[in-house]
């Protein structure tokens, strides 16, 4: 037949072999855009159960939806610069999306804003900042935990209670929340609060303020420690003027310690946060989000009050002891 | 007439091509669901017999621990210092000793060489307790009576109990997850008075167990025990949070040893006697799927591969099909065009378009048989015509010609008598009783010589003519009678009217591979009119021959073609040229060769 009908079907043959090469690269191309790359930036990379189990958390849900986790951290909470350092290495591996937990609501800010003007996405977890980032923030809701602390301890408040607050750091948004929260738990009985310091994350300090506060009010009978440090702290004071069976005690988060105190009747009840649903709550979102899916603004990684009859029940021992290796 | 969707196509071929395509597409569709089908099914297959195996060694491996763990527990309650040390009344300090140190020995023994064994402990009722290397103590705020495993130990009457994981909070300081295996030790004696031992599996190891197998990125295997509490499960936190759903009732209830969920996983379930613990490996059909996408991938490119090649296949053998319709019809348009010589087709198939072939080759043949006879029919008819036309000699010439021979008889012109008559005669002999339709130019010149000297001595000194003829080519052949009528055009329109004597000069000669005959006369002349009608005179002048020059013209187009003819040019009172155009050398080779 004509040359013109012999070019037409070796056209034709080839646009059907190119067609399946074509359909294979797509589909590898698509297979490699599947992956994305998310960083954990967490407070501190220290072996506490809570940051391992925010990053066991973070990890499952990476493998779940099939993403490549990375973690990093300062060694310690309080290094704000290093962390800062962290972040703007972080926006030069170019992610697709970071999970900040920031060391400060203030001096964390440019850098957090550093995130997303790099177009990369953000996920607050843990704490909040000064201003509203991040397409979510994933949280412990700090009023919730504190309402649970103070609807639990309103039954322990007799008459002439005082209560004592042994706060963590004034003005910063967890102390702030959980304090308000414990107090409106407390409902009528909220006035009886005599007052409330804070220790700056010190196991020391609340220890020495703790020691302050009842030479200060000899009746107060009741102190509850708003995070891991006051609390401790608080009880140590308690437990070294050996008058744990007279003060009634409460706190928040579950250190070893703390749980030790839980066990030996100093403290009637603890609320946990719950670290592993934060992490894989936080890099949950930052897949939804970098897939263009809704996600809630805030997301609540929840948290349990625990007491001496129910610590050991199979859910709440997988809340206090976070299985390490 | 509906058309059928095949003939639509401009050609056979074409439709042959797309006919095949369609089959081959259907063949290979057909094909590619069987084989993608079946590629799933066994796919499926597959991963849920190697999913048993897997988490069928995952129990496996669970029940030698626990085996172990049970020989252990068997060892320490038949030692002789762990029973003299529970059993014994009345033991001295130093033999209490003694004994505390040996037994601790051997839990310390026993925790070096298994790593995995996180605490090992005698808890006897009346003496102090031993745990592992004799150091640890008991967590004060603990009842390790209340215990469960403790518990259980005692409700199992010497028999091993196994616990679900769980934090070991007995030891103080210490907060492990671990499986306990615990048993009452008692003796036949006291069977009141006995302990309890126990052995803690650090959990790491069945943690270990079950994530080192991979179901997949996604799959994860996780562990139930007897009453369908978790013991160990990767999202456990998850489920305890309600985040995650996991199922727990029907994996205990179900009698299968696997089965699909409706959002495509597999559940591949394995339960152990010895520990009645519940193994599930959990895998995600699309991720067993992935390497089914690749044969998928495969098949598909193979469907491809083979859908090109039996393209060019089906292009090539519908050439070789067609090849013999395609020359028909090659043949066909030569034959439309009147081609006939190359016409026939060599026939060397035995199908239907050989028998077509051959009966198209007939046919041609016939066809071309009845055109040829046509052809001469055609020509004899021709023939005839010409010699109409050519007969036809006016009679008045010749009784003209008659009296005037009779009056130079009477007048005693011998001479011119036999010039004149020799001429008729000659005149007659080439005009009438030759039967050739061509004659050479030297014979016609010679007829129309004689008609000239008939006319010359008819009008005395009234006529005069000049030949010229080109040397050669008086053995020219040309259509008799041509020249003779132009010559009496010349007399009868032209010098007849002229005052004194005229003139006719013929002249032959060649002129671009023509044969130029040319009659001139220095007669009347025509103007422009006549000229212009001067083929248009059909009604016959008597007086002539008869044969006008209309019929002059008319014989050499029918004979030479149309491109050949006779051609006037005429000035009036200076007289008239009359030129004949006849190809050279063509005397007739198509057309005499009957």
């Amino acid at each position: 037949m004509s040359k013109k009908k012999t070019r037409f079907c070796l056209a034709a043959a080839a646009g059907l072999l190119l067609l399946g090469g074509g359909i294979l690269y797509a589909k590898k191309e698509s297979d490699a855009v599947r992956v994305q790359n998310i960083v954990l930036i967490q407070k501190a990379l220290d072996d506490t159960d809570f940051w391992t189990s925010v990053y066991q958390g973070g990890r499952m849900a990476a493998v779940e939806y099939n993403a490549n986790l990375t973690v990093k951290g300062p060694a310690n909470e309080r290094q704000v610069v290093e962390q800062n350092q962290m972040i703007l290495e972080a926006i030069a591996a170019k992610p697709d999306a970071i999970v900040l937990c920031p060391c400060s609501s203030e001096e964390t800010m440019p850098y957090a804003e550093a995130i997303e003007k790099a177009g990369i996405r953000l996920i607050i977890a843990d704490s909040t900042m000064d201003e509203e980032l991040g397409s979510a923030v994933v949280a412990t809701d700090n009023y919730e935990a504190g309402y649970k602390l103070g609807s639990y301890m309103k039954q322990f408040v007799k008459e002439d209670t005082q209560i004592g607050i042994v706060g963590h750091v004034k003005g910063s948004s967890t102390a702030t929340g959980r304090e308000a929260g414990f107090r409106a738990g407390l409902e009528e009985k909220a006035s009886q609060v005599a007052e409330i310091v804070f220790c700056n994350s010190d196991t020391d300090k609340a220890y020495a303020q703790t020691l302050d506060l009842l030479e200060r009010y000899p009746g107060m009978d009741m102190i509850v420690g708003l995070n891991e440090y006051s609390a401790v702290g608080a009880a140590r004071a308690v437990r070294k003027l050996g008058i744990e069976d007279v003060v009634c005690m409460g706190g928040i988060d579950s250190s070893t310690e703390q749980i030790q105190f839980l066990e030996a009747g100093v403290f009637e009840a603890l609320v946990v946060q719950k670290p592993f649903n934060m992490g894989y709550l936080a890099v949950e979102a930052a897949v939804e989000t970098v897939k263009g899916e809704h996600v809630e603004k805030n997301i609540d990684s929840g948290s349990e009050l625990i007491t001496r009859e129910n610590m050991y029940t199979e859910e709440n021992q997988k809340l206090l002891f976070p299985v390490t290796k | 007439m509906r058309k059928s969707i095949l003939t639509r196509f401009r050609s056979i071929r074409t439709s042959m091509i797309v006919s095949f395509a369609t089959l081959i597409i259907f063949a290979l569709l057909t094909f590619l669901v069987l084989s993608l089908r079946y590629t799933e099914s066994t796919v499926l297959e597959n991963s849920t017999e190697y999913t048993s195996q897997l988490i069928g060694q995952v129990n496996n491996d669970i029940d030698s621990y626990i085996n172990y763990m049970e020989n252990l527990s068997f060892i320490v309650a038949n030692n002789t210092d762990v029973r003299d040390y529970l059993f014994a009344e009345n033991l001295t300090e130093q033999r209490k000793n003694q004994l505390q140190e040996r037994i601790t020995a051997l839990f310390e023994n026993v925790k070096d060489t298994r790593g995995d064994i996180t605490n090992i402990a005698v808890i006897p009722q009346t003496r102090e307790p031993l745990i592992n290397n004799g150091v640890e103590r008991l967590n004060p705020y603990v009842d390790v009576k209340e215990l469960s495993w403790y518990q259980e130990a005692l409700k199992a009457r010497g028999e091993a109990a196994i616990s679900s994981s769980h934090v070991q909070n007995a030891v103080q300081e210490h907060y492990d997850w671990v499986v306990t295996l615990s048993r009452y030790i008692s003796n036949r004696v006291t069977p009141e008075i006995g302990g309890v031992f126990f052995v803690d599996l650090n959990y790491n190891a069945i943690q270990d167990l079950c994530e080192r197998i991979s179901l997949g990125n996604k799959g994860y295997i996780y562990i139930l025990d007897q009453s369908g509490a978790i013991v160990y499960h990767p999202q456990q936190q998850l489920i305890y949070s309600g985040m995650k759903q996991e199922l727990l009732s029907e994996v205990m209830e179900t009698e299968e040893s696997s089965f699909l969920t409706e959002d495509g996983k597999l559940y591949t379930i394995s339960r152990s006697e010895a520990t009645g613990w519940t193994v599930v490996g959990v895998s995600y059909v699309s991720e067993l799927m992935a390497g089914a996408d690749s044969a998928r991938l495969v098949y598909a490119l193979t469907a491809l591969v083979l859908f090109a090649a039996a393209l060019a296949l089906a292009y090539l053998l519908s050439r070789e099909i067609t090849k013999p319709i395609q020359r028909l019809q090659g043949s066909m348009k030569e034959v439309e065009r009147g081609n006939f010589d190359n016409a026939a087709i060599q026939v060397w198939d035995d199908n239907e378009i050989g028998s077509l072939s051959r009966s198209f080759n007939i046919m041609t043949e016939e066809i071309q048989k009845l055109m040829k006879q046509s052809e001469r029919e055609q020509r004899a008819k021709r023939k005839y015509e010409l010699r109409v036309l050519q007969s036809q000699i006016s009679p008045h010439f010749l009784y003209n010609t008659l009296d005037s021979i009779i009056w130079m008889a009477e007048w005693g012109k011998n001479q011119e008598v036999v010039t004149m008559t020799s001429s008729l005669a000659r005149l007659l002999r080439r005009t009438i009783s030759n039967e050739q339709e061509l004659v050479t130019i030297a014979e016609e010149i010679d007829c129309t010589e004689a008609y000239l000297t008939i006319q010359k001595m008819r009008y005395k000194d009234k006529l005069e003519y000049e030949i010229e003829l080109e040397d050669g080519i008086g053995r020219e052949k040309i259509v008799k009678l041509v020249l003779q009528p132009l010559v009496e055009n010349a007399i009868y329109h032209g010098i007849k009217y002229k005052e004194g004597r005229g003139l006719i000069q013929i002249r032959v000669f060649c002129q671009d591979d023509c044969i130029v005959l040319q009659v001139e006369d220095d007669g009347k002349g025509m103007d422009e009119e006549t000229l212009a009608h001067i083929f248009e005179q059909h009604i016959r002048d008597t007086r002539s021959n008869g044969v006008g020059v209309n019929n002059v013209n008319e014989r050499i187009r029918l004979f030479y073609g149309a491109e050949y003819g006779l051609s006037f040019k005429s000035e009036p009172e200076k007289g008239t040229t009359a030129t004949i155009w006849i190809p050279l050398g063509k005397d007739g080779e198509n057309h005499d060769n009957e």
